[in-house]
């Protein structure tokens, strides 16, 4: 299906003659747009490397290293760390990205990772 | 520092919607009202958060009989059957939801009906806030993201005096009353100044959100692209085949209501049209 995508937008800009083409070839833009969607929903199946740091008076981890699927909600981190800690839900518990910031649980790990550059 | 004279920047925090809010009628009676409860209006500022309109609505609805002694964090709300989502602002809930395109030729969906809920709060859909300020640690922390994208670390914001991340916030929750607009602008931004000019040096990356139709993920942006055409081509190449506007575009990003020329500045997006959060929060709707 992405295929497809590439092929019909990558077709009107190719062409000396692009006012024809693109009357010719070009989808309907209803149907378009919904394809595009689609692309967009899937799930990136990439995984990421967390690591974990203690700081404070928080427990040291045995292990550090973690993969997760990229497509996670940063919600999915914290609720692992509970559980690897053993901490009920009214303990705080207070998860920093690089020291810098603290995310909203719903944002998405693919999406922290680009930032991390 | 006072404030800059921005009209466009004052434009975006006097925006309200009116809101209409409206009691679930299984819970209405469940809580004990006795008969049908008459829904609740408010003006609510665009760049402000369902929590801090939650203590005027629930005082009216406990008013009019309803038996709810819970805290203010049990109350929740939403539209259409979804929940809205707390830590995001109203305005840019409002956009997202209605799908409302201000280029459409029919009138805007407003007042805005949102159903409230004293009651089994959806904790699989919704984040439950813990501590009452939980709405001001998740502004923060946008502010702070937002700093650490433009300039790699958040020195700016933690150097910023206690006093300084205070008016942040005061200018912002305390903006709810007509009577202090302007004084909250100038607190609010006269802080926020320092933050989004950047001391003219050019942002490593522009704090961005853009939110799709159907619950599609919401994607950040990364790089420095010229303008707000070029930064959506980039991301979304299959909805914005070119940075340029184009006759049958099927898709066109809103921002607090508006759409926004294409050909407009990243940067300046950036530093005019941005949320208190200091992100540009860009809901993409489709449709011609």
């Amino acid at each position: 299906m992405s295929l497809q995508t590439a092929d019909l937008t990558s077709t009107p800009h190719s062409s000396s003659t692009s006012l024809n083409t693109t009357l010719v070839e070009a989808p309907t833009p209803s149907q378009n747009p919904t394809l595009a969607l689609e692309k967009y929903k899937k799930k990136d199946a990439a995984k990421v490397i967390v690591r974990f740091r203690a700081i404070g008076n928080a427990p040291i981890l045995k292990q550090n290293l973690y993969k997760i699927s990229a497509s996670n909600k940063f919600q999915a981190v914290i609720q692992f760390l509970r559980k690897e800690l053993n901490y009920k839900a009214s303990e705080p518990l207070f998860l920093y990205i690089n020291s810098a910031f603290s995310p909203a649980p719903d944002e998405i790990v693919a999406n922290l990772v680009k930032m991390d550059i | 520092m006072t404030a800059p004279q921005n009209p466009i920047t004052r434009a975006i925090w006097d925006g309200t919607l009116p809101i209409k809010f409206s009691l679930d009628g299984t819970e209405a009676a469940e809580l004990g009202a006795k008969i049908s409860v008459e829904p609740y209006f408010i003006e609510a500022p665009r760049c402000s958060y369902f929590p801090l309109l939650t203590s005027q609505i629930r005082k009216y609805f406990v008013d009019m009989a309803l038996n709810f002694i819970g805290d203010d964090a049990e109350i929740w709300y939403d539209v259409d059957g979804i929940p809205l989502k707390w830590h995001y602002p109203i305005g840019l809930l409002f956009d997202l939801h209605t799908g409302y395109r201000p280029d459409s030729n029919s009138p805007p969906p407003l007042p805005w009906p949102v159903t409230v809920h004293f009651k089994n709060f959806p904790l699989d859909k919704l984040i439950r806030a813990q501590a009452i300020d939980a709405t001001q640690d998740f502004f923060m922390s946008m502010i702070k993201e937002a700093d650490f994208l433009r300039n790699g670390s958040t020195k700016k914001v933690m150097n910023l005096s206690k006093n300084d991340q205070t008016q942040l916030w005061d200018g912002l929750w305390s903006s709810s009353s007509q009577k202090y607009r302007t004084e909250n602008y100038d607190r609010f931004w006269s802080v926020n100044y320092r933050l989004v000019i950047n001391d003219g040096q050019s942002p490593r990356h522009i704090p961005l959100r853009i939110y799709l139709p159907d619950n599609c993920p919401v994607d950040v942006f990364i790089g420095n692209p010229l303008t707000l055409g070029e930064v959506l081509h980039q991301i979304l190449p299959d909805l914005f085949p070119s940075p340029l506007p184009t006759e049958n575009a099927f898709a066109a990003p809103v921002i607090h209501g508006v759409i926004p020329q294409l050909n407009i500045p990243i940067i300046w997006a950036s530093q005019n049209l941005c949320y208190p959060d200091n992100f540009l929060h860009i809901v993409v709707l489709l449709g011609t």
